[in-house]
């Protein structure tokens, strides 16, 4: 269940060695700059830098083009919608439909955005394990409450995930049969999310007390973990200078 | 209901950020006014684990199939950690499976957050009176149903608001209140379903483990 990531070697690319903390920044100031964008001259360059960081990265094509596979049923209605429903200046008519101008341009837009944005946080999380970015959440000021939730989660998540599977295959084999119609098997389905929420619950008092016993608590968090090199600190700045750059074309173009 | 990346402006996106920041703010202010803060976070996070795997359990409704959203049941046995437990849950679907976004974290947060911590208080109103009136396996069943239906229904409300009204091309008057309404009664059998699954969900809970309905 968890996503796959790329171990990390001194002879790995600069992106996946990259400091987390930097990185997660990087991919939020980009990230905001292409939801900033409205200018569709500007669109190229986002498609252009995307590319750069995934030539840069040399992430597996097979592993973006999953990641990419399914968009978001959102994104999809929208794609489609947007021209029919918006938008006012006819560009194409056919059969009864009318596709507008401005609602061509929006889908246009929606969609690049979309893929820009999913395919930069795709390669730049992607190379980095998820319980070490979660560590530079907490080291950018995260507040413990959540970043100890969060490293609890991503920990059970297999386990619980291995407990249904688990519990589904036993009711096959004691004869459940998953009808067509859910009202039929309602109140079998309510059981099984029940059994599964209180396994985690009656779990959870032992990982407290386990975790107590090992100093939960009484140890000061930690902040040394990360340490930016020259290099880190370089990048973020070239990120920060593209972005830059887009923000002042999208506003002179 | 996710909003994905790329659809939302950006005041819109700084703005859910600003309001998710805020309310997990208020959240955590609460549970730090704890005796031990410490002590239900196991809890909350493996109940938010939990709720996180039975989200993946898709429930066919013809011609589709939909999956459990359960924001609902979380903000009734979750309370205060509701809310930044779903937020880790958005991050985490984000991060893992591409559903979501980063840049809409915030607005999704709202979304489905809020009416969480709205559910939270529908589902404590079955224990008012205390122990005068213990909440019955009927009482819990019918405020279960409420909670599971009001948090889908004013996450559907939220949702529909938020990207009609900040889709990057021109939409009528009349075209933006008939998508309303569409979302609105196409998400309807969701709210029902999700409303009597918490119902049923809230009164096992109650037989086998009632404690659990107490909230962390």
């Amino acid at each position: 269940m968890i996503a796959h990531t790329i171990s990390i070697s001194p002879e790995s690319p600069f992106v996946h060695r990259w400091d987390p903390r930097m990185k997660l920044i990087g991919l939020l100031l980009l990230a905001f700059t292409f939801s900033f964008v409205s200018n569709l001259r500007v669109l190229p360059m986002m498609i252009a830098l995307t590319l750069t960081v995934v030539a840069m990265s040399r992430y597996p094509l097979d592993l973006l083009l999953r990641r990419l596979r399914y968009p978001s049923l959102v994104i999809l209605c929208l794609i489609i919608l947007l021209p029919l429903i918006s938008g006012f200046t006819p560009l194409v008519e056919w059969g009864g439909l009318t596709v507008t101008r401005e609602g061509f341009q929006a889908a246009m837009l929606v969609a690049t955005r979309f893929f820009c944005i999913v395919t930069l946080a795709a390669v730049l999380l992607g190379t980095t394990p998820l319980l070490r970015t979660i560590k530079a959440m907490q080291a950018l000021g995260l507040p413990y409450v959540m970043a100890d939730m969060a490293l609890l989660v991503v920990r059970y998540l297999e386990v619980l995930s291995a407990d249904l599977r688990r519990m589904r295959i036993s009711m096959r084999l004691r004869g459940h049969v998953e009808q067509r119609w859910p009202w039929r098997n309602l109140s079998t389905l309510a059981w099984l999310t029940g059994s599964l929420i209180l396994r985690g619950y009656e779990r959870s008092q032992g990982v407290y007390n386990a975790m107590r016993l090992r100093g939960y608590g009484h140890q000061p968090v930690s902040r040394d973990e990360f340490k930016a090199a020259p290099a880190d600190l370089l990048a973020l700045a070239a990120v920060c200078v593209a972005t830059g750059l887009l923000i002042w074309l999208d506003m002179t173009l | 209901m996710h909003i994905p990346d790329g659809i939302l402006p950006l005041p819109v996106t700084l703005g859910g950020y600003a309001a998710s920041i805020s309310i997990c703010w208020l959240c955590i202010r609460a549970i730090n006014k704890r005796e031990d803060p410490r002590a239900d976070i196991p809890k909350a996070a493996l109940l938010t684990a939990a709720f996180f795997v039975a989200s993946l359990i898709h429930i066919p409704i013809p011609p589709a199939s939909v999956h459990l959203v359960l924001n609902g049941l979380l903000g009734a046995l979750l309370g205060v950690f509701a809310f930044p437990a779903i937020l880790i849950g958005l991050f985490l679907q984000a991060v893992m499976f591409g559903h979501g976004g980063l840049t809409t974290l915030g607005v999704n947060g709202v979304i489905l957050g809020l009416p969480a911590l709205a559910a939270a208080g529908v589902f404590h109103l079955r224990a008012r009176g205390g122990a005068i009136h213990p909440a019955s396996p009927r009482r819990t069943t019918v405020f279960g149903f409420l909670a599971g239906f009001s948090g889908i229904a004013l996450s559907v409300l939220i949702f529909a608001l938020i990207l009609l009204t900040s889709l990057p091309a021109h939409l009528s008057a009349a075209a933006e209140r008939s998508a309303i309404l569409a979302l609105g009664l196409a998400h309807v059998p969701l709210a029902v379903l999700e409303g009597l699954l918490t119902g049923l969900l809230a009164g096992f809970l109650l037989r086998v483990h009632p404690m659990i309905l107490d909230g962390v």
